[in-house]
């Protein structure tokens, strides 16, 4: 019973979830989740195709879990869908973020190592790396390559006048095959539209939207360290906190090479829930 | 009539048990100097506090309480208290800023500035009666 009763929670606080932190849908910031806290997200990338190619709609679910002050580790679970071919599951993805600084610092450096257990087919492009993907591939072809990955990022971040500015190194070794180091990068800046807050509770007030533009794509691999074939995108995003715990996130990435896409549409949808580890350990009789 | 008399005691005596008000500071949690020095911009504009006060809500009741007298089981300290009062502004923007995130206290600088300043405004109001 109690399962079912958590099932239900999940999958209705799936449907309902964000709760605003940053506009950015590829670039980390310093921030990270609320020890305790749990964040369920629902999000996509839907991809605009070039001649030839078909639409994409890529959803994915992340399960953003505080699990120190200084350490947050999430669970993604991504899958796809292709006009004119499938719908499948692409694969899972373990992330863990550590800040290894206690305090603020005018650049905040957070170390990022995450595993991915993916199919060649996945498309939710949550970081680009290495070369432009194959988009021509069918997806019976593209998912029969399983691909274990490890993936590595230097998370730099600053705030300076209530904006923003973040940058990610990345570096992702298939273990599976040898494609040897693929290398990208993602730059971001953001700020809110108001940095007052008032004293009525609104969902419109400007306050509760926070603008942002994206930069990334790939830098190659160690077999071959240029940008020849390989994808960038620039992107305007936004935020809108809707709610206490609940938020929208909007991002249209436009392709700057002939190896990105036309464009990229993202949202996303997350709620967090506050105390969930306390909640959980309640629910499960221990004493208030 | 007795029923009401045990009842009311019964509630104040849960709210004193819920409140931290054994709560003593981490000695390692120490603010700059200059830091602690620094005035807050609201300070004469006590409009600013019911900003504050929304934002409380939102950010801090999760473990110091609606009231500010911190949960126990949080180990969040009690706002109320003077060994939290007694700080300045500047102490407390700070601490806001930066958390402490070995003790649990998270670092509140995804907050624009003046939002922090506005929380400081607020907790200011915790004050005790006494």
């Amino acid at each position: 019973m109690r399962v079912a009763y958590i099932t239900i929670l999940f999958a209705f606080a799936s449907f309902v979830a964000q709760a605003q932190e940053s506009p950015y849908f590829v670039t980390y910031d310093h921030h990270l989740e609320e020890p305790g806290n749990l964040e369920i997200e629902t999000s996509s990338t839907a991809g605009i195709p070039r001649q030839g190619q078909h639409f994409f709609f890529a959803p994915y679910l992340e399960l953003e879990y505080g699990v120190t002050g200084r350490w947050t580790s999430e669970l993604y679970l991504e899958g796809q869908s292709t006009a004119g071919d499938s719908t499948i599951f692409t694969g899972w993805r373990l992330e863990n973020r550590f800040r290894p600084l206690a305090r603020e610092h005018r650049i905040n450096p957070v170390l990022y190592l995450e595993y991915e257990n993916i199919s060649e087919a996945s498309r939710i492009q949550k970081e680009i790396v290495g070369t432009a993907l194959d988009l021509n591939e069918t997806n019976a072809e593209a998912r029969a390559t399983r691909a274990h990955e490890l993936e590595t990022k230097l998370i730099l971040s600053s705030t300076a006048h209530n904006w923003n500015i973040a940058e990610n190194f990345i570096v992702e070794k298939n273990l599976s095959e040898n494609e040897g180091f693929e290398f990208g990068y993602a730059l971001a800046i953001a700020r809110p539209l108001a940095t007052l807050a008032s004293g009525k509770n609104c969902r419109f007030c400007r306050e509760n939207f926070i603008a942002g533009l994206e930069l990334y794509g790939g830098l190659g691999t160690t077999q071959g360290f240029s940008l020849h074939d390989t994808a960038h995108y620039v992107a305007p995003a936004i935020s809108w906190q809707i709610s206490d715990n609940a938020s929208l996130r909007f991002s249209p990435a436009i392709g700057l090479t002939r190896g990105s896409s036309p464009a990229l549409l993202r949202f996303g949808y997350s709620y967090e829930i506050r105390g969930f580890s306390t909640k959980l350990a309640r629910f499960f009789g221990a004493k208030p | 009539m007795k029923c009401w008399i045990l009842s009311a005691i019964f509630a104040l005596v849960s709210i004193m048990l819920a409140q931290n008000s054994a709560y003593r500071p981490d000695p390692s949690w120490r603010v700059p100097q200059d830091a602690a020095l620094k005035p807050n911009p609201f300070a004469r504009k006590p409009d600013a506090a019911a900003g504050g006060r929304k934002l409380f809500l939102r950010h801090c009741t999760e473990c110091h309480g609606p009231d500010g007298s911190g949960l126990v089981k949080k180990h969040a300290a009690d706002l109320q208290l003077s060994i939290v009062q007694d700080q300045s502004d500047g102490a407390l923007f700070w601490k806001i800023t930066n958390g402490n995130p070995d003790r649990g206290m998270p670092s509140f600088s995804k907050l624009p500035e003046p939002q922090r300043w506005q929380l400081v405004l607020f907790i200011r109001r915790l004050k005790r009666g006494d």
